[in-house]
């Protein structure tokens, strides 16, 4: 089901993975691995089990059933190839942005001046170049979501983890990430990126969607809506997800 | 990397933004160094202050009786006491009004039988111009009374001297414990108690502040994601609040030993008389007190889901020294029972207590260092076993 696109062993396996929190069933039977240069759109409404599949793969969460391997063998040395962008950004707000991004930076092994230039050069392709020495509890939440984002990027992994990116951003904060996002699938670099956004799969070269812990479906967006018979994604999710609606489900049906 | 510069690391961040809230700056340096100075420049004003304004009161009496002495009622007047007198009633209603309406702070009966003077006093304990009034009349029948005893013996053709005073105990001679000496178990009775209690309420704020205040925020899975172990993160952690808890004590005991030395009166405190051997293990007791504290506050703030219940099981659980504390204060120094320096907390502050008094005692010493840090081993196990738990980042989704 999962699209092998790299040369390289994938990043993490993840073979019928299931967790559970008490009766809750957050992730049910997960099978797909995670490359190292693949950019996945990682579709699902709320309570889906995107965030906990992220925190799988990030090694935060071990899996109650099934297996998750990582192909550097140890998870430290797994985590200096991704980087992660929670959801709630988990900024220090007393600190400044640069702060915030040198901690990171001192955790992943980066010398200050490294980190600086990079972080330097990422404020001006995000806009916030002037606010890189201002205290974060300032911010807007869109400047919060960017300094995270930098923070993500500033030890140059493989691959990013992000965390509904943009959620909750104005329209030009979410393109001003979402453009980040996409040059950094043009240069190549993996992006797993966890959204209800469903323009997100038309920049990603592969798409998953879940449901209710399940993942429904998994490949590049050509395969998965033929798979699936299927001429939009939108429609494929809501069939897939049961959430059409029977007006919906009987337009589709007369039209076919 | 190393782990060590990856809890360096840590331990930087988290102190840079401890320090950035002033409210922390006035909590961390000002409190404890300003503390004991205060306390030595301003309750002594205040106590002052007070006496001195009440002295210069007056307070109003009434005699009832016959015969009051001229030399008694010139000595009342001497301590400002207004008298007024009367005759003798069966019916004391009418007094105890004026009393509880304030028109009177007190009433004495005087009752001349012979030789023999009967005094009774009347007054309203709550009312602290009422109890100032009695104290001034028992001043000056005592002073009278003196004053009539020498005159009896003197009119019996004895020698007053003497008679009165036939036995002399030199007061000079008794005491061996030197003034300094004494300074320490003066000190001894109140400093190991508010430096416990310091070093266990200064470390609740950071403590939930760097563990459940992360997790409320969502800086907890932000660092949970970096390439660091979860012990690095306790170390980290761990050390920052130490930090915090130890700049305070240093800066608390510094304010003390500049008050003894400049502010306090000889009549008050001086510096006690303890060898360096005892000063060293008495801050090597803070250390490892501090250490145990610190790290059973992390273990118990990383359990809670949020601050406010992080605050519900800290708060009760510091108040909880007090008992300790109290017990230690009760317990007679000399031939203390061995065991009580293995019993937690109890331990520590027994040992400051003793080493206050320059008491270095091998038995005892070996005892509370090794049960402290046992303890604090413990508390380290505890806080790793917390810290390694799944659920520090929460909501499932």
């Amino acid at each position: 089901m999962s699209e092998t696109s790299d040369a390289m062993p994938p990043l993490v396996t993840l073979r019928g993975v299931s967790k559970r929190f008490g009766d809750v069933v957050a992730l049910d039977d997960v099978t797909t691995d995670l490359n190292r240069h693949t950019s996945t759109a990682l579709i699902g409404g709320n309570g889906a089990g995107k965030t906990t599949l992220l925190r799988i793969l990030a090694g935060v969460y071990r899996p109650t059933e099934g297996s998750a391997t990582f192909t550097e063998g140890d998870l430290t040395a797994h985590r200096r190839k991704i980087g992660v962008m929670t959801e709630s950004t988990g900024l220090h707000l007393r600190l400044t942005a640069w702060e915030n991004i040198r901690f990171h930076a001192r955790l992943f092994g980066i010398d200050d001046h490294v980190a600086r230039e990079r972080s330097e050069a990422l404020a001006i392709r995000l806009g916030l170049g002037a606010a890189l020495d201002r205290r974060t509890e300032g911010f807007s939440r869109g400047m919060r979501q960017k300094t995270a984002l930098m923070r993500a990027l500033v030890h140059e992994p493989e691959l990013l983890l992000l965390d509904e990116p943009t959620a909750g951003l104005d329209i030009t904060s979410a393109r001003a990430v979402r453009a980040l996002i996409e040059s950094l699938v043009d240069e190549g670099r993996g992006v797993m990126w966890s959204t209800h956004d469903l323009t997100a799969a038309n920049i990603c070269g592969r798409v998953m969607v879940m449901h209710n812990g399940r993942l429904v479906a998994d490949g590049s967006l050509e395969g998965v809506l033929e798979e699936h018979e299927s001429d939009h994604l939108e429609d494929l999710y809501l069939t897939l997800t049961n959430e059409a609606t029977p007006e919906f489900k009987a337009g589709m049906e007369a039209e076919s | 990397m190393t782990a060590r510069r990856r809890v360096v690391a840590i331990a930087q961040r988290e102190l840079l933004d401890f320090i950035r809230d002033w409210r922390t700056i006035l909590m961390m340096v000002l409190i404890p160094l300003l503390l004991f100075p205060l306390l030595f420049i301003g309750l002594p004003l205040v106590i002052g202050g007070e006496a001195q304004e009440l002295a210069a009161t007056d307070v109003n009496v009434l005699i009832r009786g016959e015969d009051v002495p001229g030399d008694l009622l010139m000595a009342l007047e001497n301590r400002s006491v207004i008298v007024t007198t009367a005759e003798a009633l069966d019916d004391v209603t009418v007094d105890d009004d004026a009393i509880r309406n304030g028109s009177m702070h007190a009433v004495m009966l005087w009752n001349s039988s012979g030789e023999v003077y009967e005094v009774h006093l009347r007054h309203l304990s709550t009312s602290t111009l009422s109890t100032d009034a009695r104290q001034r009349i028992l001043l000056s029948v005592s002073e009278w009374e003196v004053q009539e005893r020498e005159r009896r013996v003197a009119d019996a053709g004895l020698n007053v001297t003497d008679t009165l005073d036939p036995v002399r105990l030199d007061q000079g001679s008794t005491d061996l414990a030197s003034d300094r000496e004494v300074q320490g178990l003066v000190l001894s009775s109140f400093i190991p108690l508010i430096l416990t209690m310091w070093v266990v309420t200064s470390a609740v704020q950071p403590s939930i502040d760097m563990t459940a205040g992360e997790r409320e925020r969502g800086s907890m899975e932000a660092l949970l994601c970096a390439p660091a172990r979860r012990w690095e993160l306790l170390a980290g952690k761990w050390a920052a609040v130490s930090t915090i808890v130890l700049v305070g004590v240093m800066l608390q005991l510094g304010g003390l030993l500049f008050a003894l030395t400049f502010l306090a009166g000889p009549s008050l405190l001086s510096t006690p008389d303890v060898g360096a051997f005892a000063v060293l293990l008495f801050f090597v007791a803070v250390l490892f007190f501090s250490v145990m504290v610190v790290a059973s506050e992390l273990a118990l703030a990383i359990r809670s889901k949020s601050v406010k219940e992080a605050g519900a099981v800290l708060a009760p659980v510091s108040l909880a020294v007090i008992i300790p504390a109290v017990i230690v204060q009760i317990i007679n120094l000399d031939g203390v029972e061995t065991f009580w320096f293995a019993v937690p907390v109890v331990n520590v502050l027994l040992a400051m207590r003793e080493l206050l008094l320059d008491r270095v005692d091998p038995l005892h010493t070996i005892v509370w260092l090794t049960t402290t840090t046992m303890y604090t081993g413990l508390a380290l196990w505890y806080a790793q076993r917390q810290f390694n738990r799944e659920d520090l980042v929460l909501s499932p989704s």
